[in-house]
């Protein structure tokens, strides 16, 4: 029955669906995962990334977190691919505000600017839509630290923590759970690091299947993205009890 | 009146041993009136990479606007900063792209490169460059720039002297030269650190 | 002819223009209000080209509410400034329009500003500044009388100051003036200063 309605993004079933963004919804949910927790210092994100072999050579620094501007940062779950082409639409559009007005774009207007793109792909002609969700972090002058999270239809909201990828309903729970009002960021990296090895597949946590990045203020109110290191994560790792020093080494 | 001293500007930048410096005056005006007397020509692009921009204001920042597009750009996707010979081509190639209707500009661009070596080179408008191991000028007071850099710049110098070298050859320039003054701005760059100084010169 | 200037004082900035609409020798009308208030706290004057005059700050003004009703944010001044100064730049090179502009503005936490912005794009932030025939004087009294933080009383004592001088040295002098300040409660016409009526 539904078989009729696959074939075009634009149609809607008689059920008032559109399966191929579902679909692509679907996609995301057998992705690594990826969490964002909102300090009051600054945002965290933390993302898992599927070692498929280990002949893969991991070429660049991080390959779920992208940096957008200086003040904006994402991480991606979904087809890499279909990411590239809208981090890089993001990072135009970033500039071509900051252009146009000379200082930077406010967070929640580049977030809307790229779903809008998203959008398009679930309505004109014959294309399929991106499979792909976003956790948007950043900072702007009139809301301060935000965190957004957006979907393949183009829709997206604003969170204190969010999930998304494999297992994320899971993960969403523990951290409606757990998260608590007025975190600091050592602490929404601890959160945030038990969620993650709790709905992760893998049975142990290591810091070559993880990426962790930060933004917050400097003390010259410069806002700073920062991704850190491998042996940083080993060390969080530990401290957080999620992994033992032993099988670290293993 | 050319089009490019219709807002009067100094431009120079000298190399030293394992340094640079770049300075310029503070004048805006408009013709023989000053509209202010605090401007920037120098821009930075990034720690270790200066641009200044003499000739027509309006074209100077519209310029430092489209290579900041640019610079931001590349530096999101490859991670890194630009080489400032890169960068000189960047500069070079948007010039050009302008041929037949150009950027009123003459730009001058130092920085540091890899390994910290010095790097400086001026343009025309229409992205012709020239580079130099020993200093470049530019702006309505470039005639007698060249004459004090001639006499003044020395190979090799230490970061302290270079900057004494660069102001008094900016200074001498200026008093020559109706469209441009009232004080400098300085950059002294090294591999460790940036500084940066206002000078005071004849304020009329 | 046309005097348009404008001055930064302690929590406000301010701007005074002539009110004069003149073709060649004939003065059509005294009472032209050549100082928009742009929105809520920012004030745009602007001399130049009649026509250009009307149609540039109009465009510009719809931009900036648009911006605000889509964002549901205000443009910051400078943010403003630096948005007028690039829709001129890019029409400089196709269908210029000659107009030149003070922008002033207050913003939270930043305070009073101004900006000059001439009609081929120059943008520059001033304490003070001004255009026009009338500039020849106004900038000569204001660099002799003008001093950072004024008070809102000094201030107009010397847009006073400049307007007699411009009365008594401006061969073409135009009568009437408007005068309008921004602060933190705001944009808003604070005086006219007439000497011939204008109904």
């Amino acid at each position: 029955m539904s078989r009729r309605y696959d074939s075009r993004t634009t149609i809607f079933s008689p059920e008032g669906r559109l399966y191929q963004v579902e679909y692509a919804m679907e996609a995301i949910g057998n992705a690594g995962s990826a969490i964002g927790i909102l300090a009051t210092d600054g945002v965290v994100l933390v993302g898992e990334k599927k070692v498929t072999s280990k002949l893969l050579q991991t070429s660049k620094s991080t390959e779920k977190m992208y940096k957008v501007d200086d003040h904006l940062a994402c991480a991606v779950a979904g087809i890499m691919s279909d990411a590239n082409i809208l981090i890089n639409t993001a990072r135009v559009q970033a500039q071509r505000y900051t252009f146009a007005y000379q200082e930077p774009m406010p967070v929640e207007q580049l977030v809307q600017s790229l779903c809008d793109t998203k959008q398009g792909y679930t309505q004109f002609g014959g294309l399929r839509p991106f499979g792909v969700s976003f956790l948007f972090a950043g900072w702007d002058s009139n809301f301060g630290f935000q965190l957004y999270m957006s979907d393949p239809s183009g829709n997206y909201s604003g969170w204190k923590a969010a999930a998304i990828g494999a297992n994320n309903q899971a993960a969403q729970s523990m951290l409606k759970q757990d998260y608590k009002e007025d975190v600091g960021r050592e602490e929404a990296v601890q959160l945030a690091l038990k969620v993650l090895s709790k709905t992760m597949d893998s049975t142990s946590l290591t810091a070559d299947k993880l990426e962790l990045a930060e933004i917050f203020l400097l003390p010259s109110g410069e806002v700073k993205y920062q991704v850190c290191s491998s042996e940083g994560l080993t060390k969080l790792l530990v401290k957080s009890g999620v992994t033992q020093p032993s099988t670290e080494s293993a | 009146m050319s089009i490019f001293e219709y807002n009067g500007s100094a431009l120079v930048a000298m190399v030293g041993k394992n340094c640079f410096a770049i300075a310029s005056d503070r004048r805006l005006g408009v013709q023989l009136q000053t509209i202010a007397t605090d401007f920037r020509r120098i821009y930075k692009i990034h720690d270790k990479l200066y641009i200044g921009l003499s000739g027509l204001a309006t074209d100077a920042q519209t310029l430092y606007q489209r290579l900041v597009f640019r610079h931001k750009l590349y530096q999101l996707r490859e991670e890194r900063d630009m080489k400032p010979e890169t960068f000189a081509s960047l500069v070079s190639a948007l010039l050009y792209e302008k041929r037949f209707g150009p950027y009123f500009c003459q730009p001058v661009i130092a920085g540091l490169g890899d390994d910290n070596k010095p790097f400086i080179c001026t343009m025309d408008s229409i992205g012709a460059k020239e580079l130099a191991k020993d200093f470049v000028v530019a702006g309505t007071a470039s005639e007698s720039l060249y004459g004090a850099c001639e006499s003044m710049y020395k190979p090799d110098m230490e970061p302290e002297e270079l900057f004494e070298t660069i102001s008094q050859a900016l200074l001498a320039s200026v008093d020559r030269d109706c469209l441009s003054g009232w004080g400098g701005h300085v950059l002294l760059v090294t591999p460790t650190e940036v500084q940066e100084k206002a000078l005071k010169g004849r304020m009329d | 002819m046309e005097c348009i200037f404008g001055l930064v004082g302690d929590g406000f900035a301010l701007i005074a223009a002539d009110s004069s609409a003149v073709h060649s020798i004939l003065v059509h009308k005294s009472n032209e209000d050549k100082v928009l208030v742009l929105d809520s706290h920012k004030l745009l004057g602007v001399s130049g080209e009649a026509g250009d005059r009307v149609q540039f700050i109009e465009y510009i003004q719809k931009n900036v509410h648009l911006y605000q009703f889509r964002n549901g944010i205000p443009l910051n001044t400078a943010a403003a400034a630096n948005f007028t100064r690039g829709e001129l730049a890019t029409a400089l090179r196709k269908n210029p329009y000659f107009v030149n502009i003070l922008l002033a503005g207050y913003d939270k936490g930043i305070g009073p500003s101004l900006y000059y912005i001439d009609y081929i794009a120059t943008l520059h932030k001033i304490d003070k500044g001004a255009f026009g025939y009338g500039s020849y004087f106004s900038l000569a009294m204001m660099d002799r009388y003008f001093r950072s933080g004024m008070s809102l009383e000094e201030a107009i004592d010397l847009v006073d100051k400049c307007i007699m001088e411009i009365r008594s040295r401006l061969f073409v002098a135009p009568p009437n003036f408007v005068i309008k300040i921004v602060d933190q409660n705001g944009a808003r016409e604070y005086a006219w200063r007439e000497s011939i009526s204008s109904d």
